[in-house]
């Protein structure tokens, strides 16, 4: 891979050619918003949080604006991360999401790093904790499941499994609602259940001690599509460590008595 | 019947014009959108019949032609006779019977059907003499209203086809590529981008396979030339798009075309299965070895699929949302691979460019935008319709010389150019010479041909609310400051509209549309804001009136006004009693009325039914 | 990858500052349940076995990863956990025949052994060498 040059924020900086530029910047620790960002996942470019301002000696004072996620370097780029323009987008960006989330603890706390402490618009009356980042939906086509997915356009879009149905899909992993953000996608644990998007689950329990593992449907299709055998998610973490100690344990008291002999 | 060489092509040609010769008088019918409408199939069968019955002698059916838009939308259902060119409008099938006798056995003109001219009432018999036709020139347009429109034999008569016969016998694709750029030809769908480089971009993208895509999503309203090219003059498309497939070595081709028009889908797919028949698309195409087919892909009612990338999602199945275009989609589009992305128009374009050569277009219109650009004129105007001017034409030359002017000859307000992206230009921007450039200068676009003419009852107000709310709607929904701050901005407009807005509201309005510009993902986001921007650059004015003296100018934010009735002028003739639909005016005959202002709801009726000028709005 | 972490059980006194140092070596607050090697009873008198990831050949735990989290670093030889991809979704816990990938309940993540990129602290800390990191030649010739 080939290393190019860039400037970002008056410093020289290298980086790989075709690199996104949010990598690059995370690596110089500079601090950048991005709440659609994750590494599970492609970017997306949805909260435009992470836009810099981004020029070239040959654009002549020309400036362009741009997500960092999905912008990819190349030699002679002139970048700068926190300009009046870059700070005034951030500030209206998370001043739009407090209007619509003004109740959400995340973006309460991101406004404020920007000034915002009370939106400039009408508060939205129902507003949820969904900021539609996606990270959700996308890290479910990520582990190949595509079970939900935002549904409607514009200002009524939403996440949603099909047709407001339990997703047929679902094997409730709960990648879903450990990506999400905010917390806004919640579920049920009870013994040996699970419960998310209205479906229900039955957890796997240890064949030794009876403590719940992953969901049934999890696991058969991990086993079926990734060449794992069943049976090794038959029994719990602890359990299988314990197993291995037994295994170990029978080897090394074979060896002491060896030696003594 | 597979026509497999360039001569089997000219004979064909050949023999269809001699036997059009035969034919004599035409009789061309306009089924265009809007003619058709207004009930151009009746017309059309009212003539089969009295055809039939009448038996004319030296005229057969198939001198009956069911053609595309005439564009003079505005005084249709239109029936021209050919070869003279009479031209007759407002045509119902009960004037079928006398055009017949007087114009087809006869020689005579109906007078009472003839185009009168707006200044000195003149009639017209023929549209040549009509200032509507004479200052066009149809260069996209050329063959709609001049063949039949379901028939590719019609195409072929007027020399269709041949562009390609000479493309794919005499020509390298380097070589279309460089006619292409030669004719300095700029995207007709609104971007502008120069299709000869884009061709060569993709010509030269070495990640197989290519795509050839036509945008037919039209989605701007009011605009109809797409439309129109694609019902009236389908195979200009495909000719169109088989010679970019030959200069961009793909094989594979779609045409997205909006569900909301499945007489184009319908028209469309008649034609692709006629050119396949002909050998003209499919495997060896003219009997060479070059092979292209074309699939129609639908779209399902977003505004946002007009947008190339949302547009490519959409044809590979997957939900229509734009993506950051940091690499260009003539590199990675329709499934990731090279991708020619053009609009309707531009295709049409393109047989003309190669059979004429590309100095021949550069030779018209302006030096950086040349050619001819189509455009829907519509709105208070006189003579609405679909036209087609050489870039470079002023709007005022537009509007009051093909346009005929205002309607009811009142003052010229704006003129909304480009659809919900673009801008209103006031009337001192009458002469600026339409071009790419000049409207982006003037904070307005070309868009892809939409022109919306406003008088001084059209408020700024209202159209920036409508043309936000139109955009709110549209929205994908993905990026936040689009589906946010379009949505805020949408709000804080329709405080002003209702008299509730502040001065403080306006400058948070022009502070948030910066953002949404520089923010958007798309260009949906990007030139959102346009509507309010551009309005409240020439028309400051009326948003303060709105604000700081709760009027409404125009008299149309239903908030601010009032309807009532001048009791001088009344004379109690009970017409808008009759007309009003919540019952809010009371009256005897004779007697003066009076409007409940409770109850009434703005909606204009009385004042339109009134005969006295008595209704006053303020 | 040159070296392997071996484990001597019958070398083990059970004094835990294998797990002492895993967890210190990975996070600030060390705590012994936070531990990436885990000293169990091994089934006989004074034996104790640590069992920690065995870094496998054909790594269950890889396999399960949906999201492609857990890769070898080919210098090391180890199987890593990237903290910025994982999804938290609990297939390599299920999966790892072992059990040697863990929830960490007080930082909410999941954790693995990933010899300490080269330099294992647990070997490092062993004060009778039950835990030893050496290259391959001479691991397979002292168990020999």
């Amino acid at each position: 891979m080939a290393t190019v040059t860039i400037q970002v924020n008056g410093r020289a900086v290298r980086a790989e050619k075709g690199e996104m530029l949010l990598a690059v910047l995370r690596r110089e620790k500079i601090d950048i918003p991005a709440t659609c960002n994750h590494e599970a996942v492609e970017a997306f470019g949805a909260c435009r949080l992470c836009t810099v301002e981004i020029t070239r000696d040959e654009w002549k004072g020309w400036k362009n604006y741009v997500t960092s996620c999905l912008y990819p370097v190349e030699a002679g780029l002139i970048v700068r991360t926190h300009s009046d323009t870059v700070i005034e987008l951030r500030r209206t960006l998370l001043d739009l999401q407090l209007a619509r989330h003004p109740r959400t603890p995340l973006i309460q706390q991101m406004a404020a790093e920007y000034g915002v402490l009370k939106t400039s618009y009408e508060e939205a009356p129902d507003g949820d904790d969904c900021i539609l980042c996606a990270l959700c939906t996308r890290v479910c086509d990520a582990m190949g499941f595509r079970a939900i997915s935002t549904v409607g356009r514009g200002h009524g879009k939403r996440v949603a499994p099909p047709l407001d149905q339990p997703p047929p899909d679902c094997v409730g992993c709960l990648a879903c609602a450990q990506i999400c953000p905010t917390g806004f996608i919640t579920y049920k644990e009870f013994g040996a259940g699970r419960e998310i998007w209205g479906k229900q689950f039955q957890m796997v329990t240890c064949t030794r001690c009876g403590a719940p593992t992953i969901t049934r449907e999890f696991a058969d299709n991990l086993a079926a599509r990734r060449e794992i055998p069943r049976e090794y998610f038959d029994v719990c973490d602890a359990c299988h460590r314990a197993e291995l100690a037994g295994t170990m344990g029978r080897i090394a008291q074979w060896n002491r008595e060896e030696a003594a002999r | 019947m597979k026509i497999t060489s360039p001569a089997q092509l000219s004979r064909l040609q050949t023999d269809l014009a001699a036997q059009d010769k035969k034919l004599g008088k035409k009789v061309m019918i306009c089924c265009g959108p809007g003619c058709l409408a207004n009930g151009a199939t009746k017309l059309v069968q009212a003539f089969r019949s009295e055809l039939e019955k009448k038996r004319i002698r030296d005229f057969r059916v198939e001198a009956l032609k069911e053609t595309g838009c005439h564009g003079f939308c505005e005084k249709g259902p239109l029936v021209v006779i050919e070869p003279q060119g009479t031209f007759y409008t407002r045509v119902t099938p009960a004037d079928v019977p006398e055009i017949i006798e007087q114009s087809i056995r006869g020689n005579q003109t109906v007078e009472r059907l003839l185009y009168r001219d707006q200044a000195t009432g003149e009639p017209k018999t023929t549209y040549h003499e009509i200032d509507f036709y004479r200052k066009q020139t149809r260069i996209a347009l050329r063959n709609l209203g001049k063949i039949d429109q379901y028939s590719i034999d019609e195409y072929i008569r007027v020399g269709g086809y041949q562009a390609l016969a000479k493309v794919l016998t005499t020509m390298t694709p380097d070589q279309v590529i460089t006619e292409v750029k030669a004719s300095g030809l700029r995207g007709r769908g609104g971007a502008g981008f120069h299709t000869g480089r884009k061709w060569e971009s993709c010509a030269t993208a070495d990640d197989w396979p290519h795509y050839v895509v036509c945008n037919g999503d039209e989605g701007d309203p009011g605009a109809f030339m797409d439309r129109s090219i694609m019902e009236g003059d389908p195979h200009s498309v495909l000719e169109g798009m088989i010679i970019c497939a030959f200069a961009v070595k793909s094989k594979d081709g779609y045409i997205y075309v909006r569900e909301e028009y499945p007489l184009a889908v319908q028209n469309l797919q008649r034609a692709i299965t006629q050119a396949r028949a002909y050998g003209l698309l499919g495997e060896g195409i003219l009997g060479t070895e070059f092979s292209f087919d074309i699939k129609i892909s639908r779209g399902a009612g977003a505004f946002v699929c007009g947008e190339s990338s949302a547009l490519m999602k959409s044809v590979a199945g997957e939900v229509g949302e734009p993506r950051a275009k940091y690499v260009r989609s003539v590199l990675k589009g329709l499934y990731d691979k090279p991708t020619v992305l053009n609009n309707v128009e531009s295709y049409a374009n393109i047989p003309v460019i190669i059979a004429k050569g590309g100095a021949w277009l550069a030779a018209i219109g302006t030096p950086k935008s040349t050619g001819t650009k189509a455009f829907s004129l519509v709105g208070k105007v006189r003579n609405t319709g679909l036209i087609e001017v050489p870039m470079g034409t002023t709007l005022r030359e537009i509007i009051y010389g093909i346009g005929g002017g205002i309607l009811h000859d009142r003052p010229f307000k704006a003129v909304q150019t480009g659809g919900p992206s673009g801008g209103c230009l006031p009337a001192d921007k009458l002469d600026l010479p339409v071009d790419f450039d000049t409207l982006t200068d003037a904070y307005s676009m070309m868009g892809s041909g939409g022109m919306i003419v406003m008088d001084e009852r059209t408020c700024v107000v209202d159209v920036a609310k409508y043309f936000l709310h139109f955009l709110v709607e549209e929205s994908c929904g993905k990026c936040t400051p689009c589906r946010e701050g379009l949505f805020q901005l949408h709000e804080l407009a329709n405080r002003i509209s209702d008299g509730r807005g502040t001065e403080a509201d306006l400058a948070l309005m022009e502070k948030l549309s910066e953002n949404i510009i520089i923010g958007s993902l798309c260009g949906l986001g990007k030139s959102g804001p346009n509507p309010f921007v551009s309005t409240i650059r020439y028309f400051r004015e009326e948003y303060l009136a709105h604000i700081r003296d709760h009027k409404c100018p125009a008299g149309v934010c239903t908030a601010l006004i009032r309807y009532d009735i001048v009791a001088e002028k009344c004379d109690g003739c009970m017409a808008c009693i009759h007309a009003c639909a919540v019952n809010a005016i009371t009256g005897r005959k004779g007697k003066v009325h009076v409007i409940n202002q409770d109850i009434c709801t703005k909606c204009g009726a009385c004042m339109a039914v009134c005969r006295r000028d008595a209704v006053e709005v303020a | 990858m040159n070296s392997r972490l071996v484990v001597r059980p019958n070398l083990c006194i059970g004094c835990r500052t294998c797990e002492l140092a895993c967890s210190f070596t990975h996070s600030a607050d060390g705590k012994p349940g936070r531990s990436r090697i885990f000293m169990l009873d091994g089934g006989h008198e004074k034996l104790w076995v640590t069992v920690t990831c065995l870094q496998c050949d054909d790594p269950a735990c890889v396999k399960s990863c949906l999201v492609g989290a857990l890769r070898r670093n080919e210098q090391t030889g180890a199987i890593e956990l990237n903290q910025e991809t994982c999804v938290k979704c609990m297939a390599c816990v299920a999966a790892c025949p072992f059990g040697c990938a863990i929830l960490d309940h007080t930082h909410d993540r999941v954790v693995k052994c990933d010899l300490c990129g080269g330099d294992p602290a647990c070997a490092r800390f062993c004060p009778t060498k039950a835990l030893d990191y050496r290259p391959i030649a001479q691991a397979a010739k002292k168990a020999g």
